[in-house]
């Protein structure tokens, strides 16, 4: 401290209450003029939008319609798929997310050497674009050349190569496969955190006490892994739900309607069918979707907190 | 000796699940590079082989400098499998870099001065402002989409790197702010106060006091604004229109669309992609992994 002390000798002098006041808008404001710029504007863009008729083939007619951009919506042949879709695949994905990252967890959290190797590469498919992801699964599963085909099929356990990404349900287990080999590194990390939490005193009470491993597991760090197990949910459920990049190139939604979700029926809205006002509106409908999990998630942490 | 057998099992089982584990997890990255590494007429044998027989640096050459590969000038259907999309992706993926750098320099320079307000000042708004930064993220970005292009298009900034530079910032400086706050938060006061009753303003504070103890944090922030910009899909898509912008997940993207494509290429386009996340996740784990864990253990 001596060192800088010196310098700033001379500053004592001005008059702090009047220039202090100003310091934290000051910090604050780059920050939020960009955030503002970028919040404020879209949201209440979106939001006229979605009341008026916004078709791009139709360029200049924009008439006001109300809710009839969600009555359409709702109504869609698509609606309903939309929903299946989404809600299949979010269900499978996150119980895949969540014992992966579990499993992934536990055996970081032991002191077993040769997980030394998975703790160095548990990261990477955390840290790569989705894009990027999507296209190396969509090539590893090709039904006339991917690796996986050729793997099996040196194993002999097919007798011919299976279309994984033509037939609808492998398309949708294969968009899976993918979503947790993408998102179950963070859920790993979050959760082997949440392990290291643990005091080491309950497992040695529990050796003393002469608790089987798996008994361990189900009554001392499931408990106490709860509350983070409750966050990692939330946060992969939302993650599941609003899951586009890897759609968009492991399966372009297809085949069929077979892996569109939610995200992407809204991108085909806006962008295939040039029809802006559905498009936002069902865009909404996800954000409320989202708000109510995020609403039930912070009820149900607080029911967590007044627990313990 | 039924407890040894039974631990020998037990070891062997957990060992072959950590083995399944790596396949699963670095099977996929391994496979990419190898074949990388293979002519397309080798990728296109029936079953493909995992191990490259004739390996190979002309699918490299072709993407950097468009000398075609000898393995493709035997049939000329394989000839027209090249495709000029892939040599596309070295200026992509400096495109990436120069967006992700601004934006990570962007990240810093505004979320620290706002997470040390948030963090450590009291003020006027300072819960609202808090709650607004950070429900910002709440929007999906399909409903937003329409709308950020019709501001950028208003800046005239379309198709220019500035676009993503500020699309991205606006995306990732709620997340660094949190994190920095919870940072800064964490770290003990004394020395700050030390500080202003020498009589620093609070930017020298922040300047010679908080940033040097908050090191760890601002490293692993700038990672996570780094890669969030570098892997960033929807809206470099559509706010970009030629080489001149589009980053590597846009290529991508693209070239995953092309039915016919060579799959040599899109093995180096999607090696040449990961190597700088890649190289980060490995050098940066420690930082990584903790700036992650902090942000679900604190409370």
């Amino acid at each position: 401290m001596s060192a800088t002390s010196t310098p700033l000798e001379k500053l004592r002098a001005t008059p702090r209450p009047f220039f202090e006041r100003f310091y934290p808008y000051g910090f604050i404001l780059p920050a939020l003029l960009i955030i503002g710029l970028f919040t404020i504007y879209p949201v209440l863009y979106a939001l006229r939008i979605s009341a008026f008729q916004y078709v791009l083939t139709k360029p200049n007619s924009h008439p006001f319609i109300g809710f009839k951009n969600f009555e359409d919506v709702v109504t869609s042949y698509y609606f309903k798929t939309a929903l299946i879709n989404t809600s299949v695949y979010t269900i499978a994905s996150v119980a895949g997310v969540i014992l992966f990252g579990l499993l992934v967890a536990l055996l970081l959290n032991s002191k077993n050497r040769s997980v030394n190797v998975l703790k160095i590469i548990i990261l990477l498919p955390w840290a790569i674009p989705a894009v990027v992801a999507g296209l190396m699964w969509k090539w590893i599963l090709n039904s006339d050349f991917g690796i996986f085909n050729a793997v099996l099929y040196s194993l002999g356990a097919i007798d011919s190569y299976i279309p994984f990404l033509a037939d609808p349900n492998l398309a949708k287990l294969s968009l899976i496969l993918a979503h947790i080999w993408k998102e179950g590194p963070l859920a790993a990390i979050f959760l082997l955190a949440g392990l290291q939490l643990i005091p080491n005193e309950y497992y040695e009470a529990a050796k003393i006490d002469g608790g089987s491993s798996l008994s361990v597991f189900r009554f001392i760090t499931l408990p106490l892994l709860r509350p983070i197990l409750l966050v990692v949910l939330v946060y992969e459920t939302m993650t599941a739900i609003l899951t586009f990049d890897l759609v968009y190139v492991l399966t372009g939604g297809g085949p069929g309607d077979a892996t569109s979700l939610i995200s992407w029926f809204a991108y085909a809205e806006i962008f295939k069918s040039l029809n802006l006002g559905t498009g936002i509106a069902l865009s909404i409908i996800i954000a409320l979707i989202t708000l109510v999990l995020i609403f039930l998630y912070m009820r149900a942490l607080r029911t967590e907190d007044t627990i313990s | 000796m039924r407890t040894n057998t039974y631990k020998i099992i037990e070891s062997i089982f957990l060992n072959l699940l950590v083995v399944i584990l790596i396949i699963y997890i670095a099977g996929p990255f391994l496979w990419v590079m190898s074949a990388s590494f293979q002519g397309e007429n080798e990728l296109l044998k029936k079953p493909a082989s995992f191990i490259p027989e004739n390996p190979t640096t002309d699918n490299y050459r072709y993407v950097f400098t468009g000398q075609v590969p000898t393995s493709y000038e035997v049939t000329g259907q394989l000839r027209s499998r090249i495709s000029q999309e892939a040599r596309l992706i070295a200026p992509a993926l400096k495109n990436s870099f120069i967006i992700a750098l601004s934006v990570l320099v962007i990240n810093l320079l505004f979320a620290t001065p706002a997470a040390y307000a948030f963090a450590r000042l009291r003020w006027k708004y300072r819960t609202g402002i808090y709650n607004f930064i950070l429900g910002s993220r709440l929007m999906p970005a399909m409903a937003i989409a329409i709308p950020y292009y019709v501001i950028i298009q208003s800046l005239k900034l379309m198709n220019t790197h500035l676009s993503l530079i500020l699309v991205h910032s606006a995306l990732t400086i709620p997340f660094s702010i949190w994190f920095l706050t919870l940072y800064i938060t964490s770290i003990p006061r004394d020395m700050e106060e030390a500080g202003l009753v020498d009589g620093c303003t609070y930017f020298q504070v922040l300047q010679k006091i908080v940033v040097p103890m908050i090191m760890p944090g601002l490293v692993a922030a700038s990672a996570f604004a780094f890669m969030a910009s570098y892997n960033e899909f929807l809206f470099a898509r559509f706010l970009t229109t030629s080489i001149v912008s589009q980053t590597g997940p846009v290529i991508i993207s693209s070239i995953s669309g092309n039915p016919d494509v060579s799959y040599s290429l899109i093995s180096v386009c999607l090696t040449l992609a990961m190597i700088p996340p890649i190289l980060l996740a490995i050098t940066m784990r420690k930082w990584l992994t903790e700036g992650l864990s902090s942000t679900i253990t604190f409370r």
